[in-house]
């Protein structure tokens, strides 16, 4: 019974699963390579520095990404240095989940001991704290 | 999977059946890769990321408790934390979009007001 409500999705449906989300993150891509989101109008802000006025973690991230498209990798550390850092974790397991969910053949598994995300949770509170302060303008540098 | 003991249908990859206990596959041979519980870090990464704030937050601790509660051995928490975690990345990534289109409409509501008033 459980397998009949459960089943996994057959070959065609895995694809579409991954292949539809991979081609909107590679059109969002396209798009960010071409124009950057700091002079255009079209890239949606970021709402807790539109209703704060306070930078959250992730701000400058789409420009920093923008930034690193063109090949300018310094620069896209001073608009938000903490997710360029995490970028290849982050890069890593999408490719291994999009493996995974089409193929059903994940990459091999990363297991993060928990203190390195407990660690990874406080620099990132600690980071989204001291970028809002003006000693630490260099972490705000967008 | 059916029984063949008793023929109760149990889950694909049950071990044992779940009303009479006959042995239904064989327990994972020692060296064989234990199950992988997801604890969607890097969705999660994604999702404060991309301006959902304060919602990623809550999907990061999840993700670190599922992760302590596999080395505790504590599997169903592992899982219960698991499904925590993919739940609060899907809300963070839902508030997103949603407010990326209301701002978008926004903006394209007022170009167009704009082009009307410059016409006339």
């Amino acid at each position: 019974m459980q397998d009949l409500l459960i089943s996994k999705p057959r070959p065609v449906e895995r694809l579409l699963l991954v292949g539809v989300p991979i081609a909107m993150v590679g059109f969002a891509l396209v798009l960010l390579r071409a124009f950057n989101p700091a002079s255009t109008w079209f890239f949606p802000p970021c709402p807790f520095r539109e209703f704060t006025g306070y930078l959250c973690p992730g701000c400058g991230t789409l420009r920093a990404i923008h930034q690193l498209l063109n090949g300018h990798v310094a620069a896209a550390f001073r608009l938000n240095p903490l997710m360029m850092l995490l970028l290849p974790y982050v890069g890593y397991s999408g490719f291994s989940t999009a493996l995974d969910t089409a193929f059903g053949r994940p990459l091999p598994n990363v297991f993060l001991r928990p203190v390195y995300i407990w660690i990874l949770l406080a620099v990132i509170i600690l980071f989204w704290i001291l970028r809002n302060i003006p000693f630490f303008a260099i972490l705000g540098n967008c | 999977m059916y029984c063949p003991k008793c023929g109760t249908t149990n889950d694909g990859n049950a071990w044992k059946c779940i009303q009479c206990q006959e042995v239904l596959q064989q327990a994972p041979a020692a060296g064989t890769p234990p199950e992988v519980i997801p604890n969607y870090l890097w969705q999660a990464i994604v999702c404060t990321a991309c301006c959902c704030i304060p919602l990623g937050i809550p999907a990061i601790v999840y993700a670190a408790q599922v992760n302590t509660k596999v080395v505790q051995g504590d599997i169903a928490g592992a899982r219960q934390a698991s499904k925590n975690a993919k739940m609060w990345c899907w809300i963070a990534f839902g508030t997103g979009i949603a407010s990326s289109l209301v701002w978008l409409a926004i903006n394209i509501g007022v170009m167009m007001t704009n082009h009307h008033s410059f016409g006339r």
